[in-house]
């Protein structure tokens, strides 16, 4: 392949976004033949979009992007901020300290039902994580631009990211519990969007389904 | 039946018995038919005609040539070659009788380019 090393860098750089195997495969055929970097790096990136369109032929990238992440980041801001200000105000208001349990307890449940949706995006469509992560962060960030007031009171609208972060690396890498877990948290995302009245709750139903799917798909002992 | 490219990625491969890999495909079909093929089509066809079973691929060993790199090695199956003849004979049952399959034949003007 023809072209300076910078420009060969940059071909090497995009063909990261391929399997290694591909990646392999792909760069040692550049090597070898003539062309020149921007054949190259169109080589690498078509072959990079056509992975990615095949991947969206299935149900996975779909239901984990538009049917969880979406809207599960609207849910879990509207959670996180209720249930921060619930503490703050227990916190602000020593008389009410009987609250506190209640209110720690719904902090609770916010974050391990964040930490349970990270899982199953992780876990329901790897290669196709970008789009999850597009998925909701478009709701947070146009949510913080319009969110009155500053510093600390930003933070509480995403009090779910870090637990669900860490819930998509988790899923990642294990893709399934064990069933007791499974079942530990499909009954907390049950109760999960029944804390929360107003209505709240019915657009909550659509996402009892990452909890039951984690149950469903959960390891079995004799496995 | 295969379609017009993967019937092209078949031919290229048996063309280039043992040595067929990507660059070599490419460069054959490049070559024989004068448009371009890009990588992206060519091992996206080439795991679509694998499923089909038309195909065999693996990994070679790395060489020197690729800047230590392994190739994506390609063997046409016996379903290949049957799949690849019935294209080829309905190619040329359809050309019979029109102005590009009887050129073919007298060798009129034309049939060179």
């Amino acid at each position: 392949m023809k072209g300076p090393t910078a420009s060969w860098r940059c071909v090497e750089a995009a063909a990261g976004l391929l399997a290694p195997l591909e990646r392999e495969v792909v760069l040692g055929d550049l090597a070898e033949t003539d062309c020149d970097v921007w054949r190259g790096l169109g080589d690498v990136l078509g072959l990079v979009a056509r992975r990615q369109l095949a991947l969206w032929k299935s149900w996975r990238p779909w239901a984990a992007s538009f049917g969880l992440a979406l809207p599960a980041s609207l849910f879990l801001m509207g959670c996180s901020v209720e249930a921060s200000a619930a503490v703050a105000d227990v916190l602000r208001e020593p008389e009410q300290a009987q609250l506190l349990w209640l209110s720690l307890f719904t902090l609770f449940l916010v974050i391990s039902w964040a930490w349970m949706a990270g899982f199953v995006i992780g876990s329901v469509s790897r290669a196709t994580l970008w789009a999850s992560l597009l998925a909701c962060c478009v709701p947070c960030l146009y949510c913080l631009s319009k969110w009155p007031g500053h510093g600390l009171s930003h933070l509480r609208l995403l009090i779910f990211l870090l637990p669900g972060l860490w819930g998509v690396w988790r899923g990642r890498r294990e893709m399934r519990l064990g069933l007791g877990w499974a079942v530990l948290l499909a009954a907390m995302a049950t109760l999960t969007p029944l804390m929360w009245g107003k209505g709240g709750w019915v657009y909550g139903c659509w996402l009892f389904w990452p909890g039951w799917y984690l149950a469903a798909t959960a390891r079995r002992k004799q496995e | 039946m295969v379609g017009e490219f993967e019937f092209l990625i078949l031919s290229a491969a048996a063309h280039l018995g043992e040595e067929a890999y990507g660059a070599a495909m490419r460069e054959v079909i490049e070559a024989k038919c004068g448009r371009t093929c890009s990588l992206g089509a060519l091992y996206i066809t080439l795991d679509r005609l694998e499923a089909k079973g038309l195909v065999q691929t693996w990994m070679s060993a790395p060489t020197q040539q690729r800047g230590g790199r392994a190739k994506r090695i390609v063997r046409v199956t016996g379903e290949g070659v049957r799949a690849a003849r019935e294209f080829y004979q309905a190619v040329i049952k359809m050309s019979s009788g029109t102005v590009w399959g009887e050129s073919r034949r007298s060798g009129l003007p034309g049939d060179a380019a």
